[in-house]
């Protein structure tokens, strides 16, 4: 694709704030309005930013793409691992835990991290197509 | 009132782009269109009463009701799984037939046959 | 012959869409009360929308998150393409 100075320097000046927006939605997610979806969409969108303008290349430098599968796959456990807490407490599973941070907290950043790397893979793929090495 | 009509007319058209359309990729968006309306028809049938955001900063009594937004956000990630899907279908009917034409598939698949 | 029947088909199911949507329906709020007087004492959340999907219907997320592995798999199988 071509690249013009407009579309380089927006997309490289403009990601980190993306990013650090995604991650204010996640950590706030129990006060102000957002949460772990919507978080994990502003993640994605900052990643996927940074691949469509500047190239795969550049985004492995700083993500791999085994990083990405390993958050998403870990995701699962960790989500099963908080539930399991309950049961220390004696309360049932999955239920809340007023402790803090809690598991209202740990809940939303881990639905965040694993939507992120979800939609990012899903796009990753479905742009690229495995042209360069997966 | 106009919302309500306006949010049927959006599932007539997506239901229309469905079952006429004759490109694949055409078909797949108005799915996701379909997918859209329902999902404002929940959350505008919880708002009608009430005046604030279900956010209890203050002492704010007179909110929105939070069961179907609470809902609406898993749908939303459905939806989006659902049309991943479907669009790597067909990336794979492409592979194998060239074209995502509806017809020069069908015209492919009958002279294949015999 | 069968572009009239399929035309007519359509008229009708639309005039019933609209027949059941422009009804007047009057909600109940029974969920709503109970949430609004417990949810920020049991959950610790002030955000209700949070305290729901994540303390109260967590098992949909946990659902949604095995819908999004099994999508993430299913792109790569179709998609994906192995050196």
């Amino acid at each position: 694709m071509r690249k013009t100075n407009i579309l380089d320097v927006v997309s490289r000046k403009l990601s980190p704030f993306i990013l650090l927006f995604g991650v204010y939605l996640v950590t706030f997610g129990h006060i102000s309005p957002g949460g772990g979806f919507q978080g994990g969409v502003a993640l994605a969108s900052g990643l996927l930013l940074i691949l469509l303008a500047q190239g795969p290349a550049v985004l492995k430098r700083t993500f791999s793409l085994e990083g990405i599968s390993l958050v998403e796959v870990f995701g699962y456990g960790l989500f099963l691992l908080a539930g399991l807490a309950g049961f220390l407490w004696g309360v049932g599973f999955l239920s809340p835990i007023l402790l803090p941070p809690g598991t209202i907290f740990i809940l939303n950043i881990v639905i965040g991290a694993k939507v992120g790397a979800g939609i990012t893979l899903i796009c990753w793929h479905l742009f690229l197509e495995g042209e360069d090495s997966e | 009132m106009i919302a309500l009509l306006l949010i049927a007319l959006l599932f007539l058209v997506s239901l229309i782009g469905i079952i006429l359309s004759k490109n694949l990729i055409r078909k797949v968006m108005a799915l996701n269109m379909l997918n859209s309306a329902v999902i404002i028809l929940f959350i505008f049938f919880g708002s009608l009463k009430g005046t604030h955001a279900p956010i209890l900063v203050g002492d704010e009594t007179d909110i929105v009701d939070p069961v179907p937004q609470a809902l609406m956000l898993t749908a939303i990630v459905v939806g989006i799984c659902v049309t991943a899907l479907a669009l790597g279908f067909i990336y794979k009917l492409y592979e194998r037939y060239g074209t995502t034409e509806l017809q020069e598939i069908e015209q492919q698949v009958h002279r294949n046959d015999q | 012959m069968n572009r009239v029947f399929q035309g007519a088909v359509l008229l009708l199911f639309s005039f019933l869409l609209l027949a059941s949507v422009l009804v007047e329906k009057e909600p109940k709020e029974y969920p709503k009360t109970y949430f609004l007087e417990q949810g920020t004492h049991e959950t610790g959340a002030v955000n209700l929308v949070t305290a729901l999907y994540l303390a109260y219907r967590a098992y949909d997320t946990l659902g949604e998150t095995i819908v999004l592995i099994g999508a993430v798999t299913g792109v790569l199988v179709l998609v994906g393409r192995q050196k």
